[in-house]
């Protein structure tokens, strides 16, 4: 019954009128980012940080949520008809569905993209709803040792999915948890690293290094290779996917939701991997393998399904540990933060509203997202014509205001722009930017924790191995960094 | 190859500044950590991750997806766009927010891909005054007014 009354109080808040203004709004910009290649759902929310700092906090969030799941529709959009993914977790639904599109199937395509992402988003939640809790409750008996574990073994769970380099994302982690030092120390109070400056006194802030990672340098990967890309010109038609649709797309957003919400769970780039995982499951799984890639439905609803369950498996580790686990939450945290509001163990009990109303305002976005995709497909395929010339100096002013904002501080503009700039160069040479600017929320955190624990323990390091959990957590990490050293040398690629 | 080299060599000599900059703060002792604690640890950490880069580039393990040249046009794009950009930055105050977005906006929608002039005024006019409407108005973030006074 509890839940009832929770779920009750959670669409009370959900439904207030306000709150129902920021959740389209959430949704409709982050449509709009996922269709749009060039700015992703990181750098909007990013964006948008600035502005949530006057609202409730409830609407922040709902708002803030409402991007991320909502670039996960747009993403889909682009990658049918432009076969260019409108953000990374969307790169798969190009192989099969703007083979569809070219088969004169993209209104199909773009209806199951979407029915699947509803139903999965749905799925998520519902998982997110019953699982976070639980995880909260048992995080309560977790000590300074367990965080720190816990911190450790994210972080380098991020570096062992990472797509590129190993060696080089744990660089971009250590990096980050270097650059987490810089400002007061979090236990004494004393000043590292800020060479006087006032801007560098509480640290570096989040949204100019993410705006500059995820904004500037997105931006300037593409003013290197201004290309023609062209949308491709089809009557859409059909958008409702019939019978045989239908039966053929069930299973694989079936399979694609749970895997998506349990991979989503996981740290790192959880919509990504779980879009990648649900295509090769099904490619393995189907009676017809070799026509993956050929514009099959299969191809398109398991890895869309998977993704959206994933965006809802994400929140788990923050809303219920504390622990942020890919860079969209590592903003979430900041945006809860902002409000005075520690995500973490006692989230839910002492947030209700915030948690359930959150909760709610997901069901409430999955049905907005679908009105705002079907419908109104024409919208955003005019919106996918506009030239990048014009779109990418609107991209780049969005980031010097939003950044601008925050504390009308010129300095925090040139922050960005050395992270955007280095950002550039390190991405160019196969370093990316999640781990560390995942590893910049979590420093503060993990240096806490490893300090605290060597109090409780005389300066023992043994306190992390004699702890279940804790030994449990070094091993797995142990196991993460040392598994790509032994493992048979054989790269199976997708 | 030459580009992860040039990164361990960057992130070493980091590396070590970190170590020598530290020493200027508390370490304290291992029964009680104290400020310079995780950032030294932090700073031996990145030695040694940048010293197996440096092997593992060295030896030829390091996988390594080759990133796309950019052309001579797509890295003048950058530097002007970067430069406009840093001039913003410099200018902002002293200029105030209205001029510095249209100019700033202007020059971009040239230089970027060069749009007609018509255009290029409608939209630097437009979005300059609709993102003051936006942030000054509604949202009340304190704009710099600059020598148009407003």
């Amino acid at each position: 019954m509890d839940l009832l009354a929770n779920v009750g109080l959670g669409f009370s808040v959900a439904l207030t009128p306000i709150n129902l203004v920021f959740c389209f709004l959430g949704t409709l910009v982050g449509t709009l980012v996922g269709v749009l290649p060039g700015l992703g759902p990181v750098g909007a929310v990013a964006f948008l940080l600035s502005l949530t700092f006057k609202m409730e906090p409830a609407s922040a969030v709902i708002m803030l949520a409402g991007i991320y799941y909502g670039a996960m529709y747009g993403g889909s959009t682009t990658s049918i008809l432009v076969n260019i993914p409108g953000e990374t977790a969307s790169v798969v639904t190009c192989l099969d569905g703007y083979r569809m599109a070219r088969q004169g199937r993209a209104g199909v395509a773009l209806g199951i993209a979407a029915f699947g992402s509803f139903i999965a988003g749905t799925v998520g939640v519902i998982g997110l709803m019953f699982l976070a809790p639980l995880l909260g409750r048992a995080a309560l008996r977790f000590g300074p040792p367990e965080f720190f574990a816990l911190t450790l073994t994210g972080l380098t769970l991020v570096a062992y999915l990472t797509q590129g380099s190993m060696i080089k994302a744990l660089i971009m982690a250590t990096l980050g948890l270097l650059a987490g030092t810089v400002g007061m120390d979090p236990i004494s109070g004393q000043e590292r690293f800020t060479y006087g400056t006032l801007t560098l006194r509480d640290g570096f802030g989040l949204v100019p290094v993410a705006m500059g990672l995820f904004g500037i340098a997105e931006v300037l990967e593409n003013l290197a290779h201004i290309g023609s890309q062209s949308v491709y010109e089809t009557e859409i038609k059909g958008l409702l996917p019939n019978a045989k649709d239908w039966k053929d797309s069930a299973r694989p957003i079936a399979r694609g939701s749970l895997l998506g919400f349990f991979l989503g769970i996981l740290p790192g780039p959880g919509p990504v991997i779980a879009s990648f995982v649900s295509y090769a499951m099904e490619k393995r799984l189907s009676p017809y393998p070799e026509k993956f890639g050929t514009g099959v439905i299969e191809g398109v609803a398991g890895p869309e399904a998977a993704n959206n369950a994933a965006t809802a498996g994400s929140f788990i580790p923050l809303l219920s540990l504390g622990i942020p686990t890919s860079a969209i939450m590592a903003l979430f945290m900041g945006a809860l933060m902002i409000h005075g509001i520690q995500p973490g163990p006692l989230f839910i009990a002492k947030y209700p509203e915030l948690f359930w109303g959150f909760i709610a305002s997901m069901y409430i976005g999955n049905a907005m997202l679908l009105v705002l995709n079907l419908p109104l497909i024409g919208m955003w395929v005019r919106v996918l014509k506009t030239p990048y010339g014009i779109l990418c100096p609107l991209i780049l002013l969005f980031c010097l205001i939003g950044v601008y904002s925050l504390n009308a501080n010129v300095v925090e503009i040139t922050i960005m722009l050395a992270f955007g700039i280095g950002g550039f160069l390190m991405r160019r040479a196969g370093f990316e930017g999640a781990p560390f600017i995942l590893a910049l929320v979590l420093g503060p955190i993990m240096e806490t924790s490893l300090r605290q624990s060597l109090l409780i323990s005389r300066g023992s390091f043994g306190i992390f191995v004699t702890r279940p959990i804790c030994a449990v957590l070094i091993a797995l990490t142990a196991a993460f960094l040392i598994w790509p050293v032994i493992r048979p040398k054989k790269r199976s690629v997708n | 190859m030459r580009s992860n080299i040039a990164v361990a060599a960057i992130l070493l000599a980091l590396a070590g500044y970190v170590l020598v900059a530290a020493n200027a703060l508390p370490f304290g002792t291992f029964h009680v950590p104290q400020t310079a604690f995780f950032p030294k640890i932090l700073a031996l950490l990145l030695l040694m991750l940048s010293g197996v880069l440096l092997a593992q580039t060295l030896v030829g393990t390091e996988v390594r997806r080759a990133s796309e040249r950019i052309p001579p046009e797509g890295w003048i794009r950058i530097g002007v766009t970067l430069a406009m950009l840093a001039t913003f930055a410099l200018v902002l105050e002293r200029v105030g927010f209205l001029l510095a977005t249209f100019l700033l906006m202007v020059i971009l929608l040239r230089s970027i891909e060069a749009q007609n002039w018509r255009k290029v005024i409608a939209v630097a006019l437009a979005t300059a005054v609709i993102s003051y409407g936006l942030f000054a108005w509604l949202l009340g973030v304190p704009l710099p007014a600059g020598i148009l006074g407003i």
